[in-house]
């Protein structure tokens, strides 16, 4: 199986040649184009319970999808919901991942949620999705993802952080020395431990904040 | 200090690499990322003369009212990561200290924070007209200063006059005059041909545009959701 990630950073989309018999799942709606031989499977991958979870707990579609090139190789192209940067990661392990954050891996990936706990409640959501497995995955964000390296302590503000392994463990806290709680924005996500988190350039949330003024003002008659 | 623009196009974001001592100013939602032993301290205190005057005025011109500065807490180095909410560029502006720039209403991203910040009145009638506003902000003294804008940012170097629409004006040295205008010949014309009120700069000075203009997209995207 072979990968090209096109049109990185900010538009990026990611283009699969697969030969006979490989295979590789992806989020429903991810496909943008594909070759006439790919053979489309759609499943909940683990049950509908799986399906249900991934869907009402993380934000991710209820079914995926499994292409494989029959008769011949084939080629697909996947794209992500919002432009933004694709990561292409060898998983051998876990991950965690922000919601809405994958787009597609090989078969051997299983995808999970991952209870958060309360505190995730002032972060994207009460759960995450987990994946594990050993092959290779993609997930996406909205504008550049940076690796960190985390060593003892990192902050991120809400709404940034992507993926990160599951040897970080993270915790929502203030900063710390603030004089007006007034506005209160000032959430953040303490990461501790050792491990990679990946955070993205922009933030959806702050977007939408910021398109909310142009809504149009319901009449009172 | 370190100032590093990372991405190029619609996804800059800036590392600013803190020495013990050094201290960084941003819009208050401004910092998406920081060493652990960055504090931040988020005050409506405006730097140097403003005070609660400065604040008010702030609170008027639709600015974010806060700004947030950050400082090491350890005697070690530290790094804050600082993005804007629209897709564009970022561009660092060194000031020297013998003009100051003006940045329109949204353009500020940060600046160190031996730079002074006040917000300039523009009048009501021109805010009202200009579509943003009716305050710049005026930043003055040496050091850097970082911009943003939603797309590109061109810098025009200004020798004559030139007009620029009012949403595409992102920060501009005050050697220059501006004055609100009409693009076309007459009023009737200006407001046909979609224009409307333009910003006329003359004299010398760096002028900076950006590519596009935020007001027309959040015109867009707002009919599309649900009423508020």
């Amino acid at each position: 199986m072979d990968h090209r990630i096109i049109c990185n950073p900010t538009y990026s989309a990611l283009e699969v040649s697969l030969n006979p018999g490989e295979k590789i799942v992806a989020e429903a709606g991810a496909m943008s184009w594909m070759s006439t031989n790919i053979k489309t499977e759609t499943s909940t991958r683990g049950g509908i319970m799986a399906g249900l979870k991934r869907k009402l707990l993380t934000g991710e579609s209820f079914f995926q999808n499994t292409y494989s090139a029959e008769g011949g190789p084939g080629e697909i192209g996947l794209v992500p919901g919002s432009p933004g940067d694709i990561v292409s990661h060898q998983l051998d392990g876990e991950l965690i991942l922000e919601k809405g954050a994958y787009l597609a891996s090989e078969e051997s990936v299983k995808c999970d949620s991952k209870w958060d706990g309360l505190k995730g409640l002032f972060n994207e959501g009460m759960f995450a999705l987990r994946v594990t497995g050993s092959g290779q995955l993609f997930f996406n964000c909205y504008g550049i993802a940076e690796p960190i390296d985390v060593e003892g302590e990192y902050i991120v503000d809400n709404g940034y952080a992507v993926a990160w392994e599951p040897t970080l463990q993270y915790q929502v806290t203030k900063a710390k020395k603030i004089r007006s709680f007034l506005f209160s924005d000032m959430l953040l996500l303490k990461f501790q431990g050792y491990g990679k988190l990946w955070v993205q350039s922009r933030s959806p949330r702050s977007l939408a904040n910021w398109v909310y003024p142009f809504r149009p003002q319901q009449s009172n008659n | 200090m370190k100032i590093n623009i990372q991405g190029e196009g619609a996804f800059a974001s800036t590392l600013v690499t803190l020495n013990p001592g050094d201290k960084f100013v941003s819009e208050s939602g401004a910092m998406y990322r920081s060493s652990a032993n960055v504090d931040i301290d988020v005050t409506k205190k405006s730097r140097g003369k403003g005070g609660i005057l400065g604040g008010l005025k702030r609170l008027l011109s639709g600015e974010n009212f806060f700004f947030s500065t950050y400082e090491t807490n350890d005697g070690q180095p530290g790094e804050v990561g600082l993005a804007p909410t629209h897709q564009g560029e970022i561009e660092l502006i060194e000031m020297d200290g013998t003009t100051d720039w003006m940045c329109a209403g949204g353009s500020y991203l940060a600046s160190s924070a031996d730079l002074e910040i006040d917000t300039e009145f523009q009048g009501f009638i021109r805010g009202a007209f200009s579509g943003e506003a009716p305050f710049f902000l005026r930043v003055s003294g040496p050091g850097p200063l970082l911009v943003t804008a939603f797309g590109r940012i061109v810098t025009i170097n200004v020798k004559d006059e030139i007009i620029v629409d009012t949403g595409h004006v992102v920060a501009f040295e005050e050697s220059l005059d501006y004055e609100l205008t009409k693009a076309g010949s007459s009023w009737i014309q200006s407001w046909l041909a979609g224009e409307g009120v333009v910003l006329r700069f003359k004299g010398q000075g760096k002028l900076m545009v950006q590519s596009h203009n935020p007001n027309e997209f959040g015109g867009t995207l707002g009919p599309m959701l649900p009423t508020r």
